[in-house]
């Protein structure tokens, strides 16, 4: 489990962790997503170790992980501009990680190089980002990590090497019980693999919850008022609406059975509640926190 | 097992090395170049060439150069592991490396430690080789410079490490090296060049007080191959020679290597704390150390200040100076400038911004204060530096050059004369309004014109028991009227110099300290020159103590001019001091009236009655013969006591 509480970072009187807290359920797959500059990659550099707060707690299975060698021992990082010695090619890099990884299995890497179909002796600089990336991978799961970290981990991967990759991490997971957080602005992937999802902007983590949860915390119905009724009715708590015809698209930060009843009092022709996508969560809980999508006319 | 998350990272050890062998290589092979070449030299000349105490002066000259060599190398080892901190990419992969700062530390620090003696020991493989080769291996001087060497490469490689925490930024590593390692030096010579430019009569360039904590300097200067030579007669087919031998060497000072190895274990533990606490997000910062930054600020401020300020004053207001000393208010402004310059261009080298005017003007406020402050006391001296004579009780020597020579005085065996030279430098100082004033009005040009004023240098440095040294040096007016008025400098100056005692200084008549031996005779009249032996040089010496004696050479003529009435000739001689350690010498000019020493010469059958004429009978164009020069000629020339004599002090054992 990872456990993040009240975290702080500043720089240079810079804010860029404002009181973060996340908590990451063992074996679970935890998609964080946030805007630009919201505090993802800062959070999972304190995750690795490479940080440390200001203030808060950083703690990884009950540990914590600011120099602690053992825990990082458990954990392999891909961050999502990973570093590789100028001249080395993977098998230079697989030394390298063997080196300090205790669990580095072998076995794995050679079984794994079916799978990329990489170039082991080959400089990584003279690899495509791709590439690289897969690289990067191959490394990382070696290391038979109990916690997987990755920042925005498939960017540059092909859509098949995409679902090769995912397929990897979860069979990780669901045979090893490894614990992923992964940082991505792709939200439909994410939709995909991801069980738990926290929401970053602003340094804080604005909500996490269940895929399902969250799902369920937010509405959208399709709406037809009866004759004489035009406009949305002013007392109601709607997040978003739009209108095509007689059909009002609202969204409502509530069940879908809290919003029917609400409805019920201005006796709707049409009221038909449709599941909303990750990516539609996002943007609607981010637009009450001051992050909307702006109709700009140019 | 062992664990791989320890201390010590093996894999991480040999991926250094791997990863920069061109930089060790490379210097391994110019190392070697240095042995190769004695073992070619030793093909060539014969294989026992070279002694063994010779094999070991090798080694302790490359001990000697170490400090210039790893000053850079060193350097140049600590960047290639360090260079991880400087760049996000590569901190984030080392620091989530299942290993402790204290195991990456230790790792790199070893590892670059290793890349720095690996060229040594190549080149000391290979010397161990070629004196094997010689059959003149000396195991002892052998060990005393792998000591050397490796706490002379440990200070070097420790200190370099430290500089790479201080900073986050590659480019900025070499910069912050070189300042801490010639910072001392250079402040002392800024300080004390700026401070020579305000106080009356400071004349200190360079105290070295401080030169050990530049250690590249001190290093330079004190540890060296000290050989023992014995004087051998060797025979060859029709005579004899004498050479020396080199019969052993030492190496000087070689405790210092100990002193700077701990100093360096002590950098390195502080590299270490430092890392302990260092972000990983400092990467790229100038400075990588909170605490350090203000004063990376306020110090590039004042050293810009002091270094600029000056070059500003040179380049712009130097030409428009009054006396020899710094215009105050024009000085202030070059200062505040300067400072100004160096406080914003330290502040945007520490936000990495342009945009740093707004938030930091009470900083700049507070350099422009200093400044002015700095200006303040040193134009009002509220140290009290140009009124300061050291008590006698305080003295070990005083140098002192006056009257174009120079002496050294100690008050065991000079009091009276030790009393004489500062009650001299108290009246200097308690003139100090009346000489700057003669300056400002411009003395030198108006004096020049008339017989009864003239100007001359004097030089004090006192060395104090307890090894400082106190340097003036003052350009002084003086008038026939002020000479003859006691109490004032110009009097005191005249009665000290042309005292009984102090014409004996010069010739090193009896001192027991100098011994004549040679000199040199340059006769213009045939343009031909004489060396002279010692024995020659003597009798020369005696003629002219005799001349001395007579009153006839020997009194220093503060208002003479050239009027070409000495003998066209140069007369030179030179001494030794004990032990052949020291140099002197003195120029003689010999006038008419000094009939001994021109016996003397014409004696040796170094110069005729031909030879003896003076600059004005060989060239009557260059002077001129109007009546009131001629009788101002013959008053100068004719009583027998106004004659010029001239001696130039060496350099080798009074400082000055």
């Amino acid at each position: 489990m990872i456990e993040v509480n009240g975290l702080v970072k500043r720089f240079d009187g810079f804010t860029a962790l404002d009181g973060a807290t996340l908590s990451v359920p063992a074996g679970s797959v935890y998609g964080l997503v946030g805007p630009n500059g919201a505090g993802k990659s800062t959070l999972i550099r304190h995750l690795t170790g490479i940080f440390r707060q200001d203030a808060g707690t950083v703690r990884i299975g009950g540990e914590n992980i600011w120099e602690n060698a053992a825990l990082k021992a458990r954990i392999a990082a891909i961050p999502d501009d990973w570093y590789y010695f100028l001249q080395s090619s993977i098998r230079d890099m697989m030394r390298f990680y063997r080196g300090f990884y205790p669990d580095f299995s072998m076995e794995r890497y050679e079984k794994l190089k079916e799978v990329f179909q990489l170039d082991e002796k080959r400089p990584i600089r003279r690899l495509s980002k791709g590439m690289q990336k897969q690289a990067a991978f191959w490394l990382a799961l070696c290391c038979m990590p109990d916690y997987l970290i990755l920042d925005e981990p498939v960017d540059g991967l092909d859509p098949v090497m995409r679902r090769q990759v995912w397929s990897l991490v979860l069979a990780d997971v669901a045979q090893r019980g490894t614990t992923v957080l992964v940082s991505s602005h792709n939200l439909r992937e994410l939709e995909d693999v991801c069980d738990h999802v926290g929401i970053m902007d602003h340094g804080k983590v604005l909500l996490e919850r269940s895929l399902a949860q969250l799902q369920d915390n937010m509405v959208k119905l399709q709406v037809v008022f009866p004759d004489g009724v035009t406009e949305v009715p002013a007392d109601l708590p709607v997040l978003h609406a739009s209108r095509i015809g007689r059909i009002h698209t609202l969204i409502m930060r509530m069940n879908a059975q809290e919003a029917e009843d609400l409805l019920a009092a201005y006796s709707p022709l049409l009221v038909d509640a449709v599941p909303l996508t990750l990516e539609e969560i996002f943007i609607y809980e981010l637009g009450g926190a001051d992050y909307a999508v702006k109709d700009i006319v140019l | 097992m062992q664990s791989k998350t320890s201390c010590f990272n093996g894999t991480l050890f040999r991926k250094n090395l791997t990863r920069f062998w061109p930089l060790w290589g490379l210097a391994a092979f110019i190392g070697a170049l240095f042995p190769l070449s004695v073992l070619l030299d030793m093909a060539h000349r014969g294989w026992h060439t070279y002694t063994a105490p010779e094999f070991t002066q090798m080694y302790y000259e490359v001990v000697s150069a170490v400090p210039v060599i790893s000053l850079v190398y060193a350097a140049l080892c600590a960047m290639a592991v360090w260079s991880y901190l400087y760049n996000a990419r590569s901190v984030g992969l080392m620091h989530t490396l299942p290993i402790r700062r204290e195991g990456l530390f230790l790792t790199n620090f070893l590892s670059g430690f290793a890349m720095t003696l690996i060229p040594y020991a190549v080149t000391g493989l290979l010397c161990v080789i070629v004196s094997l080769c010689g059959g003149a291996f000396d195991a002892r001087g052998l060990a005393v410079t792998v000591l050397a060497v490796l706490g002379e490469s440990f200070f070097y490689f420790s200190s370099a490490t430290f500089v790479c925490f201080i900073t986050g930024n590659a480019f900025a590593m070499p910069a912050l090296y070189a300042l801490l390692h010639f910072l001392a030096v250079l402040l002392d010579w800024l300080i004390s060049s700026f401070a020579q430019g305000f106080i009356f009569g400071f004349s200190t360039n360079y105290t070295g007080a401080v030169e050990w904590l530049s250690p590249t300097v001190y290093l330079a200067h004190n540890i060296q191959p000290l050989g023992t030579y014995e004087e051998v007669t060797q025979a060859y087919a029709s005579g004899t020679y004498t050479e020396h031998v080199l019969t052993s060497v030492e190496l000087e000072n070689f405790w210092l290597v100990g002193v700077y190895a701990l100093a360096g274990l002590a950098l390195a533990a502080l590299a270490l704390v430092l890392y302990r606490s260092r972000r990983s997000e400092t990467a790229g910062d100038v400075v990588a150390v909170g605490w350090l930054r203000p004063v990376f600020r306020y110090g590039v401020a004042g050293l810009c200040a002091l270094l600029g300020g000056q070059l500003l004053y040179s380049l712009f207001w130097y030409g428009f100076q009054t006396g020899s000393y710094y215009d105050t208010l024009p000085m202030v402004v070059c200062l505040l400038v300067a400072g100004t310059i160096g406080y914003y261009g330290a502040s945007m080298l520490l936000a990495k911004s342009l945009k740093v005017f707004r938030g930091s003007w009470k900083g700049l406020l507070a350099v422009l204060a200093g400044c002015v402050l700095v200006c303040c006391v040193l134009h009002f001296d509220l140290l009290g530096v140009a009124d300061r004579v050291p008590e006698a009780s305080q003295i070990r020597s005083v140098d002192i050059r006056v009257s174009d020579n120079s002496y050294t005085f100690t008050p065991e065996q000079d009091a009276d004369l030790v009393e004489q030279v500062r009650a001299l430098h108290q009246a200097v100082a308690a003139e100090e309004a009346y000489i700057r004033e003669t300056e400002a009005a411009g003395y030198t040009s108006s004096m020049d014109e008339s017989p009864d004023n003239s100007h001359t240098g004097l030089s004090i440095t006192y060395t104090l028991k307890s090894g400082a040294k106190v340097d003036r040096w003052y350009f002084l007016p003086i008038t026939r009227d002020r000479m003859a008025q006691p109490g004032t400098y110009d009097h005191l100056l005249d009665q000290f110099v042309n005292s009984e005692a102090m014409k004996a200084r010069r010739l090193h008549l009896d001192d027991g300290f100098w011994t004549v031996a040679g000199g040199s005779l340059f006769l213009s009249i045939r343009d031909q020159y004489y060396d002279l032996g010692s024995r020659e040089a003597s009798a020369i010496l005696e003629a002219v103590g005799r001349d001395m004696e007579a009153g006839n050479w020997g009194t220093y003529d503060w208002f003479a001019s050239d009027n070409g009435g000495d003998y066209a000739l140069e007369l030179s001689l030179n001494f030794d001091g004990p032990d052949g350690e020291g140099h002197d010498y003195i120029t003689v000019v010999v006038c008419p009236a000094m009939t001994e020493t021109a016996q003397c010469l014409k004696r040796l059958g170094l110069a005729s009655d031909e030879d003896l004429v003076t600059y004005r009978e060989l060239y009557p164009q260059d002077y001129p013969q109007d009546d009131e020069d001629t009788a101002y000629y013959g008053a100068q020339s004719g009583n027998g006591t106004a004659e010029v004599y001239g001696a130039s002090g060496g350099v080798a054992v009074s400082p000055l």
